[in-house]
């Protein structure tokens, strides 16, 4: 199996060599095979001193066509991967054919055959067109072989310049002209040596001249050449030109002075040939003469199409801009200027919104070449800028002296014409781009699409750039709102405090990484606990530094107040310094009397507290009281009033924030006041922690997976009513009963 | 996604914004912009209609607390009338019933307004 793919596999990489390799070999030896006869047909000629029969003239015929079809097929091979510059393409051209048109004409020229009396330069039979030496069929050969090379390289040659950036037309126009040129020859096959061709052969000739004339204005090459290869090219043509016309020469017409008589010896050789010759060389001759003239005329611009092309080169460089994506400053800097720097515009400016100062008022960020004190003098930017937001399009002044925009009379910084380009980036208008010239009507159509394409692709740029800001900003806060959650959540209580006789449970989470949510214990006393839980208005980081500040009071303060109201108070006072106006806080404090074996409390706004007591009675303590920050002065004081409650064994104190009791299930309904106290009433008998616990575990069950819309927190105190050491947990007794 | 609307009408000299939906943290922007808009066109005697109010917030609460200081400085007062139930409970948890009128109804809100204005 393997063998035989390794056969497969030799198989075809020889296959592909012999195609590569072996193909123009074979070629060659088939015009070697072809040629060789052909020779020998003229020396049976020489011998026998008459023409040939039809029959062997036919076979002469054939040979002389395979011989030199093969050559064509094998110089086509030979060029056809070949690309080199026009230059060194009409260089090569030109050197060749000089070889070749020498070799020609020194051997033209060698051994004539000129006795007095007859006049048989040539050496054939004036009458049956045999040939009379064997130096004449020597002769005969090296120059039409030397002029055939040279016809066959200038058609493959010419081929790549004619065909620079071809079309299926281009590529037609040029097969068709081949076609024909080899069709004209043909016809002339019946055409004995010497003799004119006739009305057909006429017709065919002209048809070829057409689409040599067609081809011959293919030269979209030479836009591409500099001024220096283009003068150097027109040298080239015309040498070459000059080389065509007096070397390979048009036919019988006596031009072709270097090879004397080349063309009567190629018809004796074969006269299609001579007939492809002669119409190879006039496709030359065209084609250099319409280069020469083209060159000609395109050299005085070439300065102008270099230097557009340069300036599209700068502009349309995208890499440059690109890399200064890190950079916002340099990106500006370097937009602002390429106009400039491009060699469209003596000024040039960029005018954006300033996001930094977070102001939508559009302001010149970099400029080039004029100074920004000068630019909000003279220009009315904002005027310019709100028309192009609307058109968004390239603005151009021809004239700015007499634009109502401008202000030109005072200063001398000539200012003629004045182009604005809008930077678009995602459908918006982001930016504008200013170039400026000293003349007027300053700005040409393309300089306008060029700066126009440009400040689109600088507006990716830039809107890049921003992006990539926005991301860096973005990381930088949410690494610092993690660190502010854990600040935050170190100002909570780490744990609940221990205290003989009550258990105690709380929790908060928040919707955001921080919150508003606050909850903390003070000790007072051996017997004596304060609890506080509040709430800032608002959510995020303004209610977090807020909530900050109360655990600051609370901690400073609770300690100096007697009772819950005289704490809200103090707090009170202490808030309305820094409160924002519409930021408050409900707040509720109690504290929790051992000794006295009372709760007293009191509420700031705040969602009031649930007390379930072991015989099932569940209520809310609805004291009076407005928000922390609501009041500034007497009314506060005024408003709060205490509730003091007596406690007895299985009360159950619950504090809450309003993110509890407004928690929504998937179809809208609020948790409520009314659930929660149910719930609560059923799981009166659990300690703390069995209580809160049960809520958490409804709250999750009631919202279903919904967010948390809300920050939310829980604080669960249960007074169990066996003070001190002899303090067991439910379970426990539940164990000694059984 | 916004599901707050402030709706504006006028009776007589008294400017009467029509809540409708709910009014948080998202959403008091655009309450704050509607009493911009009431300061700048003079109407410092504002009721607000609380018919279609459905949720309101702390921070929607705070609207309120940050602009009735100045109203009142210019001789006006945001009164609030026609509250559901529920919405109520969340002002008067706050107390808000000793810092602003808050009645039943949009008549007897305008009706607070006249005799300082007749």
């Amino acid at each position: 199996m393997a063998e035989i793919e390794s056969k497969t596999v030799f198989l075809k990489r020889w296959t592909s060599r012999i195609a590569r390799r072996g193909l123009p070999l074979l070629f060659l030896s088939l015009f070697g095979i072809g040629l060789i006869p052909s020779i020998g047909f003229h020396f049976i000629e020489l011998t026998s001193g008459k023409p040939a029969g039809t029959g062997t003239e036919i076979l002469y015929y054939a040979c002389v066509i395979a011989a030199f079809g093969s050559l064509w097929i094998w110089m086509k091979m030979f060029f056809q991967d070949r690309r080199e510059s026009p230059l060194r393409l009409l260089w090569s051209v030109l050197v060749s054919g000089l070889f070749l048109i020498t070799i020609a004409g020194v051997t033209a020229r060698f051994g004539t055959i000129s006795a007095a009396g007859i006049d048989l330069p040539l050496g054939f039979s004036p009458e049956t067109g045999v040939p009379l030496t064997s130096p004449t069929i020597i002769k005969m050969m090296v120059v039409s072989l030397a002029q055939i090379l040279f016809a066959f390289l200038i058609i493959h040659r010419f081929q790549q310049l004619v065909l620079v950036k071809r079309t299926r037309s281009s590529q037609r126009n040029w097969y068709i002209m081949l076609t024909l040129m080899a069709v004209a020859a043909i016809t002339t096959i019946t055409k004995p040596a010497g003799d004119a061709q006739n009305e057909w052969q006429d017709v065919a000739f002209i048809v070829s001249v057409v689409f040599m004339l067609v081809n011959a204005f293919k030269l979209s090459w030479i836009v591409f050449l500099s001024f220096k290869e283009k003068v150097a090219t027109i040298g080239l043509c015309f040498v070459l030109a000059v080389l065509l016309i007096l070397g390979l020469g048009i036919g019988n017409s006596g031009v072709n002075i270097l090879v004397p008589r080349s063309f009567e010896y190629l018809e004796f050789y074969f006269v299609p040939l001579a007939s492809f010759v002669k119409q190879a060389s006039i496709f030359g001759i065209l084609y250099c003469i319409t280069a020469f003239l083209s060159l000609l005329f395109h050299l005085p611009t070439t300065g102008d199409y270099e230097q557009r092309e340069g300036e599209r080169a700068t502009m349309f460089s995208m890499a440059h801009l690109v890399s200064q994506v890190f950079d916002a400053e340099k990106l500006f800097a370097t937009v602002a200027s390429a106009p400039v720097v491009g060699g469209s515009a003596d000024y040039s400016w960029l005018a954006m919104p300033d996001h930094q100062s977070g102001s939508l008022q559009y302001r010149v960020m970099s400029t080039h070449n004029i100074t920004k004190e000068r630019l909000t003098e003279i220009i009315n930017s904002d005027q310019i800028i709100e028309e192009l937001k609307i058109s968004r399009v390239p603005i151009l002044v021809s004239r700015a002296s007499t634009d109502h925009r401008m202000n030109l009379r005072s200063g001398n910084d000539k200012l003629g014409s004045l182009l604005v380009a809008p930077l678009i980036a995602r459908e918006e208008v982001i930016g504008a781009l200013f170039a400026a010239k000293r003349v007027i009507n300053g700005f040409e159509r393309d300089e306008v699409g060029t700066i126009g394409v440009f400040a689109a692709q600088a507006a990716l740029a830039i809107d890049n750039a921003r992006l990539f800001e926005q991301q860096v900003e973005r990381e930088r806060l949410s690494r610092e709102m993690s660190i502010a959650r854990e600040v935050q959540l170190r100002l909570l209580p780490q744990n609940v405090p221990v205290m003989s006789g009550v258990s105690m449970a709380a929790s908060s989470v928040s919707a955001q990484e921080v919150g508003g949510d606050y909850y903390d214990f003070v000790r007072l006393g051996e017997k004596k606990l304060g609890v506080i839980i509040g709430d800032v208005s608002g959510k995020g980081i303004s209610a977090a530094f807020y909530m900050a500040e109360m655990q600051g009071i609370f901690q400073s303060v609770s300690r100096l107040a007697a009772t819950p109201s005289i704490f809200l108070h103090y707090a009170n006072v202490a808030l309305a310094e820094s409160l924002d106006r519409n930021i408050f806080i409900s707040a509720i404090y109690a504290i929790l009397d051992l000794d006295k074996e009372n709760l007293v409390i009191a509420r700031a706004g705040h969602c009031p507290a649930a007390v379930i007591r072991l015989n099932g009675e569940a209520r809310f303590i609805r004291t009076k009281g407005l928000g922390l920050g609501l009041d500034r002065g007497e009314l506060f004081a005024r408003s709060l009033s205490e509730e003091t409650i007596a406690l007895q064994p299985g009360d159950v104190f619950v504090l809450y924030t309003d993110g509890v009791v407004e928690s929504r299930s998937a179809d809208g309904e609020e948790y409520g006041y009314e659930r929660l106290l149910k719930l609560l009433a059923e799981h009166r008998y659990d300690d703390a922690d069995g209580i809160h616990a049960a809520v958490l575990r409804d709250l999750r069950g009631f919202m279903a997976g919904e967010e948390y819309d809300d920050d939310m927190t829980l604080v669960v105190l249960k007074w169990h009513g066996i003070p001190s050491d002899s303090f067991i947990s439910r379970e426990q007794a539940l164990h000694e009963l059984a | 996604m916004s599901n707050f609307s402030v709706g504006f009408r006028s009776s007589g000299h008294v400017q009467i914004l029509d809540l409708k939906g709910e009014l948080d943290a998202h959403t008091a922007s655009e309450l704050e912009a509607a009493i911009q808009k009431c300061q700048v066109n003079r109407q410092v005697h504002i009721v607000i209609n609380g018919s279609s109010l459905m949720y309101i917030s702390s921070a929607g609460l705070g609207v309120f607390m940050a602009y009735i200081e100045e109203i009142r400085e210019n001789g006006g007062d945001i009164k609030i009338a026609a509250l559901q139930p529920k919405v109520y409970n969340v002002f008067d948890l706050l107390g808000f019933p000793m810092l602003f009128d808050i009645v039943d109804s949009e008549v007897d809100a305008i009706g607070k307004f006249e005799p300082s204005n007749a």
